[in-house]
């Protein structure tokens, strides 16, 4: 029987499942996904969880508790820097020994380090040190790296062309359905950590709230890697953390761009990343004065009731402003 | 120019000696006071750290002072201290402040600050034997000032008249600042040393000794942590901490390769718990509690102010070195709402603990 190697359904899964899935699979392991969230997960891993982290790890403290037992090794790789110069949160770098040390019953971790930053550190090497370990051998690996990263690439190019997660994940093959041609629909960006827009259950399901309100919804993968550099060259400051760099260049382009109707910034109480990004991005927003901008913080008590009047308010706002034009 | 820089421990009195030998002219901040954390808090994002809070209200008032250019270190994350300074310049600006902010790179200190201080010193036309002496003189003041501190905290759970250790502390302070050259200041270490010995003490006391680790901001400033040293030592405690100015500079400048309780070596004792250094005082926070439970420390307050990620990996990390080193530590979360009641009752209630495991080691 080959090893079952289980994946939290949380933080960077939504931007490298792909990657990972290959990887492992193409080497022969099983992989396992936690359940998609829901109440019955998430309230355990809250009671874990302290109180001084943010709701984004709190969730993959319940979703390690979903799987652990139904795995042989957790995967939980820290990427510091995945590209040599940005750097991720540090709550993501921590998050193994955390786990670790709050709960009991983990099985082993497979923790493969990555700090591009560092001249002898690289992806390509840590994964294969891990899978060396695993018992493979370097050609197999090397294949499999190659594999994954070409699905990953795949992703990302699909994502730019306007799909979104995480319905690409689930099936890699798949083909999108929903096209969003009609000139009619309104154009809404939403930026936040891929993990905040992509599980429907953190946001109260926000993408799908404005699509079915006839958005065409614009998120930060749809604004390739160039475009965000060059904004964040022309801002001036050069942004350190990964997310926060793509964030503040993707919102940048969007309130630049004359077709945007609305710009969400979606965050979490108590993120440090958003804490000092979101005010830049704020401040942008007023002075460019033609994007409708609004921030919506999910915190522990945020309800969908309030979420959808929200959106509905924002929604009503940004038709108002269209027939007045 | 008019500088002012966020506080750090004993920097005021460092810069007042540079600036009276040598220039510029500096303006500090009031010390921290609720104003500061009510401005601060005020202009600041919601979800911004409690240290963002402090500099910014420190900044805010600095700049109604006089102050004109703002000097802060800056760095490249992972914490977001290296954010600061395009944040807090919007907003000051945006609240009407005019001013020049001089962001102080880490990883460029030597070379950009010195060039800068050259270039300040020429300008001033103050010799570089002038300026080598009132650096040497303003060190060796900061040196005082933080052993009168190191005083403090051994004296005050002994005194037998409450207060007096800390106004002892003050007027030490004060006379150090106010020296002017290097005669003066040895005549004040030589004063300093009899007020202190002259302190009534009850010397058949054993106090129990507890190290404050955590965020650096909030640890090297007792006005910003609303006393807690002061509050321990009067409940009886002797204090240590982990962060001062000048183990910061030297750490800085790779200068403490000989101190046995260095933050280097600090980093290096939380290796088994945390593999990889993440940045800021998170791995100091969890290597010195190691380092002080083998010199006999009996416990660990951990200074978590709100919204730290570092010191909230740390906070999950201390667990297992407490359990695995048998060292109670308490991690003591801060935030704009609390109490000085509250305080003093969870303090009191940990050193209550302490007390109960001395009495249940004396019983076995
Ligand atoms: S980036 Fe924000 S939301 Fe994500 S782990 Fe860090 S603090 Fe939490």
């Amino acid at each position: 029987m080959s090893l079952r190697i289980g994946i939290p359904r949380a933080l960077l899964y939504y931007r490298y499942f792909p990657f990972w899935k290959t990887f492992f699979e193409t080497l022969g392991f099983e992989v396992v996904v936690s359940r998609p969230s829901h109440w019955g997960i998430i309230e355990r891993g809250f009671k874990f969880a302290d109180d001084d982290t943010c709701i984004p790890m709190k969730m993959a403290f319940a979703h390690t508790i979903d799987i652990k037992d139904r795995i042989d090794l957790l995967f939980l790789p820290r990427l510091l820097s995945v590209d040599g110069k940005t750097c991720s949160c540090p709550r993501l770098a921590g998050l193994p020994e955390m786990l670790k040390y709050s709960m009991s019953g983990l099985p082993a971790i497979l923790d493969p380090y990555v700090d591009e930053r560092h001249r002898n550190s690289s992806l390509f090497h840590s994964f294969s040190e891990m899978a060396l370990a695993l018992g493979k051998s370097p050609k197999e690996i090397k294949q499999a790296f190659q594999k994954a990263e070409s699905a990953y690439e795949l992703i990302q190019k699909r994502m730019e062309g306007g799909e979104k997660l995480p319905d690409l994940f689930e099936d890699v093959g798949k083909k999108n359905q929903t096209s969003q041609r009609d000139l009619s629909r309104k154009k809404i960006a939403v930026v936040g950590h891929a993990y905040c827009l992509y599980d429907p259950f953190f946001n109260f399901d926000l993408l799908r709230i404005l699509e079915e309100a006839h958005a065409s919804v614009y998120t930060q993968e749809r604004v390739p890697k160039e475009v965000i550099d060059s904004e964040i060259r022309e801002f001036g400051k050069d942004i350190y953390w990964d997310s926060g760099r793509e964030i503040l260049g993707a919102s940048l382009h969007f309130l630049r761009s004359s077709e945007m109707e609305g710009l969400i910034y979606l965050t979490c109480f108590s993120c440090g990343v958003d804490s000092m990004i979101e005010p830049l991005v704020r401040h942008r927003a007023a002075e460019n004065g033609k994007t409708l901008y609004l921030c919506l913080m999910i915190d522990e008590h945020t309800g969908a009731t309030g979420v959808l009047t929200r959106m509905e308010a924002f929604i009503d706002l940004l038709e108002r402003r269209r027939r007045r034009r | 120019m008019k500088l002012t820089v966020p506080y750090l421990g004993h920097i005021d009195i460092f810069l007042n000696a540079m600036a009276r030998k040598i220039g510029p002219e500096f303006v500090f901040p009031p010390k921290t006071s609720s104003r500061t954390l009510l401005l601060g808090t005020k202009y600041s994002p919601e979800s911004a750290c409690l240290p963002f809070k402090f500099i910014l209200g420190n900044f805010i008032e600095a700049l109604e002072k006089g102050a004109d250019t703002i000097a802060m270190i800056t760095d490249h994350g992972p914490c977001r201290v290296g954010m600061y300074d395009v944040v807090m310049q919007q907003i000051l600006k945006d609240l009407g402040f005019q001013f020049d902010w001089i962001a102080m790179d880490d990883t460029r200190i030597l070379g950009d600050y010195l060039l800068r201080f050259n270039r300040e010193r020429k300008k001033r036309g103050v010799s570089l034997w002038e300026s080598l002496q009132a650096i040497r003189f303003s060190w060796k003041k900061v040196k005082l000032s933080e052993s009168v501190e190191r005083m403090a905290q051994k004296a005050r759970p002994l005194e037998v008249k409450r207060g007096e250790t800390t106004r002892v502390l003050t007027d030490s302070l004060r006379w150090i600042d106010e020296a002017s050259n290097f005669r003066e200041l040895s005549q004040t270490h030589q004063q300093c040393l009899e007020k202190f010995n002259r302190i009534e003490k009850d010397d058949t006391q054993n106090p129990p000794k507890v190290l404050i680790t955590g965020e650096g901001y909030m640890v090297i400033n007792p006005h910003a942590n609303q006393d807690i040293e002061r509050r321990l030592g009067e409940m009886g405690v002797e204090v240590a901490r982990t962060v001062w100015f000048t183990t910061q500079i030297t750490h800085a400048l790779h200068l403490d390769l000989f101190n046995p309780k260095s933050k280097r070596k600090a980093i290096k004792a939380s290796e088994p718990y945390l593999k990889h250094n993440l940045g800021g005082e998170c791995n100091a926070s969890i290597g010195y509690p190691i380092l002080f439970k083998k010199e006999g420390y009996e416990g660990v307050i951990q200074l978590l102010p709100f919204g730290c990620m570092l010191e909230a990996v740390a906070k999950n990390i201390l667990v297992k070195v407490s359990r695995e080193y048998d060292l109670p530590i308490l991690t003591f979360s801060l935030s704009e709402n609390l109490s000085e009641t509250m305080i003093d009752t969870r303090l009191g209630a940990f050193v209550d603990l302490l007390q109960q495991r001395r009495g249940r080691k004396r019983n076995r």
